[in-house]
């Protein structure tokens, strides 16, 4: 109850934010959709377990579809992203396939495969990508007047989708779907045991958290304005996500939230002072997180929070 | 305490509103992968500072650069543009890679405010490019142009027919191996090999050897300077040898493909924007001035930073007022002559206000670079045919 | 005739470049054999072998393979502190926990390199950086043949470390079954720590030798660790033999893919080889079909 509380507030704050600081919103609309995307990615990597290193395909896919799409063909731009959502879905779908009979780190490996192939292949199918040259959005349709690229309507249109990936995962960790994803990630055979499927959750859940990051893509691609193949199938983007989830706290609700918060913040203030920090602190974090915090920021917290209060209930 | 140290931010702040200066904005990178550069351009801008405020500055008033680093990084870069506009500059320039400089132009174009690029070349930038985007050095096809300006002139004294093509996968060199392309077909030239590379590569010999088996009489390279060495070693060793060996990109250009490439680099003839023997007065004395700026070897970004700030001061000098429209006007009206070359926005070939320069070819012969042409022809001996490796 | 001896050279070429992926696979292969770790930093240590290079000839006036038994022994101390320091932590942790610290542990050595250096390449130049040998129509590089000989007699050397020395066999001891050569009294705190000292080693020795021919840049890492876990998956983990083979493999596929098919897609053709073998054959084309529990 409290939590919700808490969060309702958060979020007048962030409706908010924009009146404020009406020339500070590049950088929360980068923020809140590296939330979005770590919190898309936990649903595969913290909630089902298996860590991806790969999803910077989905930004690509998600990204250059709206893109493609809205230049060639004049496709409005939500159309744009649903089919970026459902192309992710696919790409997830046949990419899980081949490789959710691997385990553990096998896994990881063969999504930094796929990711750099895919890169590739934008790269050198320029009849489609139009390749290193890159792509431009120039104008797109404005849903009910609003102009997308007002730096206001993006920073909505991504506080929004934050919202709508939080609400989604929070509601799907609730139900027998989180549990099933919980028992897998816990113990693969046991879950089979018990009657779960693993490889048809693995599915899903891979499913679900490609489309979501496709979904934020579409909004970046309309932040950038501009996408070439070198920055956006880019494999420290990938690691990027993976490791704002990790350290902010894995299969935990508001813990993605907490590492892009935290990293985006550091970077931010590092900037003008120290700015080959950003990558660095990235590193240091994850390695002092994994030797001393290996649930991550929140996922300690909560830890603590949820012992403390086992002891107090017990002492009485 | 605090409240003392609250007055004094206050004070301070009204005296810095209170001093009248122009104020610049410029985007570029002092951290990151592209920090060289930025340290380039940061020489340049000091020798321009200089020689604008020692000249009276903008109607009296100083020039005072407001400079961001974009960290090497799209998202900086965009966000440092929000903090630009939102401190009322009237016009900002930048950046140094073309991956941040699109995105630029595309956030100052919706804006309504004026941009000047001055280093990043990829073509899309001023094509199509818009009404509120400048640029002032040349695009990434105007290497290949003067090249085959070269092959044309070459061609003279003895028949150049086919051309083999290794470039980089990245922006830039897809741009030049495009116009490359074009302009082959355009003037006549045979493009019989066009391969790519992903950047890290190394190992070129399975393309050289695939160029060896085709004979060309040209070996038209387009890498940066890591690659460039490598390359050219690579080629002497697999014996691969042609009338003329171009290498269209800046790696070629710079002092360390000669430490590296030795002997091997000899013959090879390069593009580059600027170099201290241009035909335009007063360029040996800016390449000192830079040089002493840098502190070391200056790159021709230097120059475009230098030339770059004295166009965005001639303009709001000429603008009626700051207001962005008036100030567009201004340097859509520019003529002015500078040691980087003649600066004018003009529309052609799908460009927009694009400057029309030309680039300039070097050779390295014997081991130095000695450049050989210009937009007014060949100005030195050019070497050629280049030996047989045997 | 004339396109037989161009699939001869083209075929040379690739066999001499796989014989150094087959250097940078072994540590790594190693390595993960022992310890179970998937190590992330493993192109770094090359990263970093390349740099030491370059300041040891630039300042020293060293050859590269000279610099390098100089500075092996202060590489492999420096991989035992940090093994110390922050692997041997994480020894019972699940096995997403060293993947991630040493992935946290090339981001750190990257930039550290980056702020040292700066983004601009370094190369070096040696006296027969550009010296061939002729071999009757075939054009070897004396560099590349240099560099892949020393690699395989490195990778032969460290397997009759392995087979025929006390110490090797603790160390394959413990890539069996720990629990058991802990049993037996062997160290295996200590037995991991030679072996990322090994590994770390080897791939600072991979550096030193591909100095010649190539340059330095700070983020050079990523892309060798990855061919690394190629040649690991294509020879077996654990295989160091095999490593030889995946090695080869690489260099092979790569270079033939390049000559004949398209050369942008490169990089390519070696990743979808290991896929096909992570997914089809895990324990590698070299290794024996055991299923470890």
């Amino acid at each position: 109850m409290r939590t919700s509380l808490i969060a309702l507030v958060l979020l007048a704050l962030a409706a908010l934010y924009p009146l404020a600081f009406p020339h500070l919103l590049s950088i929360a609309i980068f923020f809140l959709i590296l939330a979005g995307w770590a919190t898309a990615w936990d649903i595969l990597g913290g909630w089902t377990g298996q860590t991806s290193l790969g999803h910077a395909a989905f930004v690509g896919l998600g990204s250059y579809t709206l893109a493609i799409l809205a230049n060639r063909y004049g496709l409005a731009p939500w159309w744009g992203a649903l089919s970026g959502m459902a192309l992710a879905a696919l790409l997830a779908w046949i990419w899980g396939k081949l490789t959710f009979k691997l385990r553990g780190p096998y896994f990881t490996l063969s999504t930094i495969a796929i990711a750099e192939i895919l890169r590739l292949v934008a790269i050198e199918e320029k009849w489609l990508t139009q390749g290193a040259e890159g792509v431009f959005i120039f104008s797109l349709e404005q849903p009910f007047g609003f102009d997308l690229f007002d730096r206001q309507v993006e920073y909505y249109a991504a506080l929004l989708y934050l919202v709508l990936v939080l609400l989604l995962v929070g509601w799907l960790v609730q139900g027998k779907f989180g549990y099933q994803m919980r028992a897998v990630r816990e113990d693969e055979e046991a879950a089979q045991a018990a009657g779960i499927n693993p490889e048809r959750v693995k599915l899903i859940a891979f499913m679900l958290s490609g489309a979501l990051t496709a979904l934020g893509a579409a909004i970046y691609a309309v932040f950038l304005s501009y996408l070439e193949p070198h920055d956006i199938f880019f494999l420290p983007l990938s690691v990027q996500i993976a490791l704002t989830a990790i350290i902010g706290g894995r299969g935990t609700l508001f813990g993605p939230l907490t590492g892009a918060l935290l990293l985006v913040g550091a970077g931010e203030v590092f900037r003008n002072t120290f700015a080959e920090a950003n990558l660095l602190i990235y590193g240091i974090l994850i390695v002092l997180v994994v030797l001393f915090l290996p649930r991550g920021l929140i996922g300690a917290w909560r830890y603590r929070a949820i012992r403390r209060r086992y002891a107090r209930s017990a002492q009485r | 305490m605090k409240r003392i140290l609250l007055l004094a931010i206050a004070v301070f702040c009204t005296l810095a509103f209170a001093q009248d200066t122009i104020k610049i904005g410029v985007i570029t990178s002092f951290t990151g992968r592209f920090a060289e550069f930025g340290a380039q351009h940061k020489a340049g801008f000091q020798v321009a500072l200089e020689e604008i405020n020692a000249a009276g500055g903008i109607n009296g008033k100083p020039v005072e650069l407001v400079i961001e680093d974009d960290t090497s990084n799209q998202q900086a870069a965009l966000a440092a543009a929000e903090k630009l506009l939102n401190e009322g500059v009237p016009i900002v320039m930048g950046a140094y890679s073309s991956s941040i400089t699109n995105p630029l132009s595309q956030y100052f174009t919706r804006q309504e405010a004026p941009f000047l690029v001055f280093t990043s070349s990829a073509d899309s930038i001023t094509n199509p490019g818009s009404d509120w985007v400048f640029r002032i050095n040349q695009p990434a096809s105007a290497y290949a142009e003067v090249l085959f300006d070269v092959f044309d002139d070459l061609g003279n004294k003895s028949p150049l027919q086919t051309i083999a093509v290794v470039h980089g996968n990245g922006t830039f060199e897809n741009a030049v191996a495009d116009a490359a392309q074009q302009l082959a077909t355009e003037r006549g030239y045979d493009i019989v090999e066009m391969q790519s590379y992903d950047k890290g590569l190394t190992d070129f010999r399975p393309i050289l050897n695939r160029f060896k088996a085709k004979s060309p009489d040209i070996i038209f390279m387009v890498s940066y300077s890591a690659d460039a060495v490598a390359i050219m070693r690579q080629v002497k060793e697999t014996g691969l040898s042609a009338k003329v060996f171009v290498g269209a990109a800046a790696g070629f250009a710079l002092p360390e493909f000669l430490e590296g490439a030795q002997d091997a680099a000899d013959y090879v003839i390069t593009a580059t924007a600027w170099t201290k023997d241009v035909n335009y007065a007063g360029a040996e004395t800016l390449y000192q001035e830079l040089k002493a700026a840098r502190g070391k070897e200056p790159s021709y970004h230097a120059a475009q930073a230098y030339a770059g700030l004295l166009t965005v001061a001639d303009a709001l000098n000429r603008a009626s007022s700051l207001s962005p429209e008036d100030v567009r006007q201004a340097l859509a009206a520019t003529n002015l002559s500078t040691t980087y070359g003649p600066i004018r926005f003009e529309d052609f070939a799908g460009f927009r206000n694009q400057n029309p320069v030309k680039m300039v070819a070097e050779q390295v012969q014997n081991g130095k670079f000695t450049t050989i042409f210009t937009q007014d022809g060949e100005v030195s001996d050019i070497l050629f045919p280049a030996p047989s490796w045997d | 005739m004339e396109v037989f001896v161009a699939f001869l050279q083209n075929l040379s070429g690739g066999i001499l470049i796989g014989g150094v992926y087959a250097l940078v696979g072994a540590g790594l292969t190693l390595v993960f054999g022992v310890m179970r770790v998937i190590n992330f930093a493993h192109g770094e240590f090359l990263a970093i072998g390349m740099y030491l290079a370059f300041i040891m000839h630039s300042s020293l006036g060293l050859d590269p393979f000279l610099a390098m038994l100089l500075a092996l022994p202060f590489g492999f101390l420096f991989a035992l502190g940090l093994e110390r320091l922050i692997l041997s932590h994480l020894i019972d942790a699940p096995e997403d926990s060293t993947l991630l610290a040493t992935l946290g542990l090339a981001l750190i050595l990257s930039n550290t390199l980056l702020l040292l250096f700066g983004a601009e390449p370094k190369t070096l130049y040696v006296p027969y950086a550009t010296a061939t040998l002729r071999l009757g129509a075939l054009t070897l590089s004396l560099p590349l043949l240099l560099a892949g000989g020393i690699a395989i007699l490195i990778i032969i050397g460290l397997s009759l470390f392995l087979n025929f020395t006390e110490q090797g066999r603790a160390i394959r001891a413990t890539s069996q079954n720990r629990l058991g050569a802990e049993l037996v009294g062997i160290n295996t705190r200590a037995i991991h720590g030679l072996v990322f000292g090994i590994g770390t080693v080897a791939a600072m020795a991979s550096g030193f030798i591909l100095m010649p021919m190539l340059f330095a840049i700070p983020d050079i890492g990523p892309g060798f660790t990855l061919k690394a876990f190629v040649v690991t998956v294509l020879g077996g983990m654990g295989n160091i033999a095999g490593a030889i083979g995946g090695g080869l493999l690489l260099g092979i596929v790569e270079v033939l893919g390049a000559s004949y098919l398209s050369s942008g897609y490169r990089d390519a053709y070696g990743l979808l080889a290991f896929l096909l073998v992570l997914l089809l054959r895990p324990e590698g084309l070299f290794g024996r079909t055991v299923q470890r529990v």
